[in-house]
């Protein structure tokens, strides 16, 4: 900027602000700093009028201070040394008659974040603490937690937190706020803020003086507080009963959040205060404020999530209107689902189906998905509202219905006929990766039940060479063959074609190692694969179906709340599968849920002796989060492990069958790709059930290897 | 809470203001923040908080700019948006508009306010009444006082300062109910609610001490008078002036007001009340040709009342030319920018029913882009009515010097979210 920062401009704003005639008339003066303040916000550099500014400072006009104040608070730190200048100055006028200009001179002091300014300012801080006006003792409480931070690791000064302790019963209500702010940043790490029984009656007294926000907050950090005796909790419920009527949202939710806490052990009173906020969330997921709505929307969920059908009475306030944000339709739609129940969804399923055919694609398919979500518990009415939409034929719709469909025929079999006899004539509406391969998936699996799916399996396999997925080409393969082994005639040739397409001029090598896999799988003869596929398919499914599943329910979140997703419960059925498999495993029933610390297994682990060691081949890293998710899903706890790719690796797992007897097991792999060694100790001795255990524990990680290597 | 920064951006991500409260956050960061926006608005996943690296960006949009509070720590989400849109609110207050010019012709002032708005990232001084006592437009009053400071600062009562003289003691009560509406492309009611506001303009002197009377259900249920002409309000909220104990104990609404305009409560009605204008449309589309359009609206309210500036917009194809109307009250105008038809009726009596007819042209090519279906939006606005039936009884003034002052209520009627959803 050669002209705003000119030196030309800086020459004339220096003589100008030296000039004892402008010096003499306040508005010229004023007029001049100002001129300065204007430069400086477009970004020119205007450090060289540092000692000129601070000398502007020292005049009677508040409004000049203030200006000049932004002046030296944006330089300072460019310029310690002139800074301290700036400090002499600012220090005289701490003890100005006048309120406003010592809260001025207060903060600018505090604001000014450059090293060395602790020393200057401590005396000003302890004389504005215990200064006659409100606002500079504000303005002193900040100050001192402002300091703090900028001294960085040095010892807090005990004196000054007894000071701001006191100043808790200050008259103003602002500065009682400050104290409790201020000394949460000073003891941070110490945990924050002490509130004890005084403190904390004392700040229940005080709420009603307190505006909005002093509130919230105030009702946050007696969230720390647990009350001694019962009647003393029913007395600060009590006091505090009318927060939940605030007309700020942000209150309501504060004092929500503090009725749980406290009622955590009265489930009674828990579930009345969830009641009587139904009105003032509802009313805030209706406000004016998208904003405001979207954040109450959330609470709604999370309150959903512990009370199923809390809202479903209101399910209409939570119909989209027009005109709103996507992010707050999605959100109306997650509530929707949630809410459904005998009576009403009828009406939501009809509101659900108009916002399928929205303009925008995300917004149609995330009311698919809406649908689908509702299809787990009432399937036939959903299948039939989701077959009507395929009739569209709209490349997004059909594609969306589609995955539901897979993750339906999956999730609620007895739908499975039902969507079989849709399926025909999607295929020529489908373009994208995703969609094809929900399709393929479902030709593939249920081929039987579709009379025509080898010929549209077929039509695939003609254009495999222009596809250009190759997760498409992945799903096309594993359908096809799973098709063969049930409709062998009509689909041997075409299989043929393929695999030779796979093995001999596809570039992607994931495709063709998987088209070499199963070619030579099939070169051992047709009942090999057959007895195989149920364990390569179930974890294939736990990948591919559940995962998209997942990640489809993610899409739609808000990032307010990061979603729990508990693998574990849409996991099990993959898994279960696998264990059923296995004959041993029925023998012994572990317990879910075993708390086990981590120095209780120490020392049982050194008590014990070892009562058996096994090694398993190991190929490739290890995935932890796969392994403790698979391992939680048969009640084994993981209790420590190594970081992934530590090496060598360990893990420390128990488990604890119904008789009470402990299984402590390690794990340890010293190198990739070499053995992985299991010892596991036992607490009785007990043959049988430790043989049933180490099969449990086998196929699992055996399940695991195979799935990632 | 602890918002670490505030941003004040145009539409083009540049920031206008920006206030650092802990200094952690530099004007760096906010140089992502409309890169992750637009990228967010592409993914169709925008929300209204944008994580960005080890930052969160809460933001807002007012008129054409963007206000953006940006927070390190897990803070109260609701809290920082009541606190931008409080910002927003006292801006408006001493710039008429907040708008990009009038931030960058007041920016003096704008970082004044922030300063007091807020330090150290905690709200401080929210309140614009007390803040225009000491933060002028001209500066020029706290010269001559030498800089005086807010004396409410002191106050028990934090929402009114001490001193206060009009010439003139009085106070406006306007009850205000909104109907929010929806109604199916079915003709069926979806959702029907009143949201009732009671707003007052006070004009008192001194310490005023006000209580004021409602036909509220529960109040005359306890002091066992008749309920039929009473009304049960819902989901009562208050000013934070409002006694809760007190109207807790036996409804009596008691405050001490702070002086000029405000919000003393909100309610709102659940009962179905029966939808006051009744709208119903046949939108027939002929492709490549014309859209014909018949609206018929029925006042179903009290036939003494009248429902003043109705507006009825009616969605039409944004293709659409030529258009051709035809009414029996009031007038329709195109309005192509919003793809509209605009009937306006300026009085529409209750009992009344009036048609419009309308014929647009197509052209014969088929726009590439779909249209979403927009629904009908009905605006209105009727005087000396509440849809509740809710009345102010009394509006008894108290303090201590005794003087008289008069209390003038105003009932309006008027459309919230009133929309008929077409085919």
């Amino acid at each position: 900027m050669p002209y705003l920062g000119g030196e030309e401009a800086l020459r004339e704003l220096r003589r100008a602000l030296s000039n004892p005639h402008v010096q003499a008339d306040p508005a010229r003066y004023r007029g001049a700093v100002l001129r300065v303040i204007r430069l400086m916000a477009q970004g020119a550099d205007v450090s060289g009028l540092f000692p000129e500014m601070v000398k502007a400072g020292a005049v009677a006009d508040v409004l000049q201070k203030k200006l000049v104040s932004f002046y030296v608070r944006a330089q300072a730190p460019r310029q310690p040394q002139l800074a301290l200048l700036a400090v002499n100055s600012l220090r005289k006028d701490c003890a100005h008659p006048s309120p406003a200009v010592r809260g001025l001179a207060l903060r600018t002091m505090c604001g000014l974040r450059m090293p060395g300014i602790q020393e200057y300012l401590q005396q000003p801080l302890v004389n504005g603490l215990r200064d006659k006006a409100s606002y500079v003792r504000r303005v002193a409480v900040l100050g001192c937690a402002k300091m703090v931070k900028l001294q960085g690791d040095c010892e807090v000064d005990g004196a000054l937190v007894n000071e701001l302790y006191s100043l808790l019963r200050d008259q103003d209500p602002i500065v009682v706020v400050n104290c409790l702010r201020a000394l949460e940043e000073i003891l941070k790490k110490e945990g924050g803020v002490v509130i004890n029984k005084p403190i904390a009656h004392h700040l229940l007294n005080r709420m009603p003086d307190l505006d909005q926000w002093g509130q919230s907050e105030v009702l946050t950090f007696l969230l720390r507080y647990k009350p001694r005796s019962e009647d003393e909790l029913f007395d600060i419920l009590n006091l505090l009963d009318g927060y939940l009527k605030s007309s700020s949202p942000s209150v309501v939710m504060a004092a929500t959040k503090l009725f749980l806490v406290l009622a955590r052990e009265y489930p009674d009173v828990q579930a009345d205060v969830l009641v009587r906020v139904k009105g003032p969330l509802l009313s805030a997921c209706t406000s004016e404020s998208r904003e405001l709505c979207f954040t109450a929307l959330c609470h709604v969920r999370q309150i959903l999530r512990s009370l199923p059908g809390h809202f479903s009475s209101h399910y209409k306030k939570f119909f989209c209107s027009y005109s709103e944000p996507h992010y707050i339709k999605c959100q109306k739609m997650e509530v929707l689902c949630e809410l459904v129940n005998d009576e009403n969804v009828q009406q939501v399923l009809e509101e659900l189906k108009g916002y399928c055919t929205d303009v925008s694609e995300e917004l149609a398919q995330g009311a698919i998905f809406a649908i689908a979500n509702i299809a787990r518990t009432y399937t036939e009415q959903c299948v039939g509202i989701l077959t009507e939409l395929l009739g569209l034929q709209q490349e997004h719709i059909t594609s969306a219905v589609v995955r539901t469909f897979r993750d339906l025929a999956w999730l609620c079999p007895q739908c499975t006929d039902a969507v079989c006899q849709a399926l025909p004539g999607c295929e020529d509406t489908i373009q994208d990766s995703e969609g094809k391969q929900a399709l393929i998936w479902l030709l593939g699996t249920h081929g039987e039940k579709i009379p025509n799916a080898p010929y549209v399996l077929e039509d695939f396999v003609e254009n495999v060479k222009s596809e250009s997925f190759p997760a498409v080409k992945m799903e096309l393969l594993t359908a096809l063959l799973r098709l063969f082994l049930a409709r062998p005639a009509e689909c041997q040739d075409m299989l043929g074609r393929l695999l030779y397409y796979c093995i001999e001029e596809e570039q992607d090598m994931a495709v063709r190692d998987r088209g070499l896999f199963y070619y030579r799988l099939l070169q051992s003869g047709v009942e090999e694969p057959s007895s195989i596929q149920w364990a390569l398919w179930s974890w294939e499914l736990h990948l591919t179906s559940v995962c998209a599943f997942i990640s489809e329910s993610l899409v739609s979140e808000g990032n307010k709340e990061v979603p729990e997703v508990h693998p574990d419960t849409l996991m099990s059925e993959g898994n279960k599968e696998l264990l059923k498999a296995h004959p041993d495993a029925g023998s012994l029933s572990l317990i879910p849920d075993v708390s086990l610390t981590a120095e209780q297994f120490e020392k049982t682990w050194l008590s014990l002796d070892t009562s058996c060691q096994l090694s398993l081949p190991w190929c490739g890293p290890v995935h932890a989060d796969t392994i403790q998710t698979a391992l939680r899903v048969v009640h084994i706890q993981t209790i420590a492990m190594s970081k992934a790719g530590a090496q060598p690796w360990k893990a420390y797992l128990s488990a604890q069958d119904d008789s009470g007897c402990l299984f402590l097991t390690e794990l340890l792999l010293e190198a990739a790709d070499s053995e992985l060694q299991v010892s596991v100790k036992q607490t009785e001795a007990k043959p049988e059930a430790l043989q049933s255990f180490i099969s449990a524990l086998r196929t699992v990680l055996e399940a695991v290897a195979g799935l990632e290597s | 809470m602890a918002a670490s920064a505030l941003f004040i951006l145009d539409l083009k991500g540049k920031p206008l203001i920006s206030r650092s409260y802990k200094g952690d956050v530099g004007l760096g960061d906010i140089e992502n923040f409309l890169g992750v926006l637009q990228q967010r608005e592409e993914e169709g996943t925008l929300t209204p908080v944008l994580p960005c690296g080890h930052l969160h960006f809460l933001w807002i949009k007012h008129a054409n700019l963007y206000l953006v509070a940006t927070t390190k720590k897990n803070g109260n989400a609701s809290l920082v948006f009541s606190f931008l849109y409080k910002v927003v609110e006292v801006f408006c207050e001493y710039f008429k508009e907040l708008e990009e010019e009038s931030v960058r012709d007041n920016f003096v002032i704008v970082y004044e306010l922030l300063d007091e708005l807020m330090d150290f990232g905690f709200p401080q001084t929210t309140d614009s009444k007390i803040l225009q006592e000491y933060i002028t437009q001209e500066g020029k009053r706290l010269e001559a006082g030498g800089g005086r400071v807010p004396s409410t600062v002191t106050n028990a009562v934090s929402w009114r300062s001490e001193g206060i003289c009009h010439k003139k003691n009085e106070v406006f009560i306007d009850v205000v109910e909104a109907v929010n509406l929806l109604v199916s492309a079915s003709g069926s009611v979806v959702l029907s609610e009143v949201l009732g506001t009671i707003r007052l303009k006070v004009f008192l002197s001194g310490m005023p001490e006000l209580r004021l009377g409602l036909n509220d259900r529960v109040l005359f249920e306890l002091t066992g008078r008749g309920t039929n002409k009473s009304v049960e309000l819902e989901d009562v909220k208050f000013h934070q002036c409002v006694r809760l104990s007190r109207f807790d104990s036996d409804r009596t609404i008691s405050f001490i007001p702070p002086d000029g305009d405000f919000e003393l409560m909100s309610y709102r009605l659940h009962t179905q009340v029966k939808p006051l204008i009744w709208i119903e449309s046949i939108i027939e589309k002929f492709s490549h040709s014309r859209v014909e359009i018949l609206v018929k609206a029925k006042g179903q309210f009290k036939k003494q009342s009248v429902a003043n500036g109705v507006e009825i917009s009616v969605p039409v194809p944004g293709d659409a030319d030529s258009p051709k109307f035809k009414t029996t009250a009031g007038s329709a105008r195109y309005l192509p920018e919003r793809s509209a038809l605009l009937w306006s009726i300026k009085t529409f009596p209750g009992g009344k029913e009036h048609l419009l007819r309308a014929r647009f042209g197509l052209p014969s090519v088929r726009a590439e882009e779909e249209e979403g279906r927009p629904p009908i939006a009905v605006r209105f606005e009727i005087p000396y009515f509440t849809v509740s039936g809710l009345q102010v009884r009394y509006m008894k003034i108290i303090e201590k010097s005794g003087y008289q002052a008069l209390p003038w209520v105003r009932y309006i009627t008027q459309s919230g979210d009133y929309q008929i959803r077409t085919s």
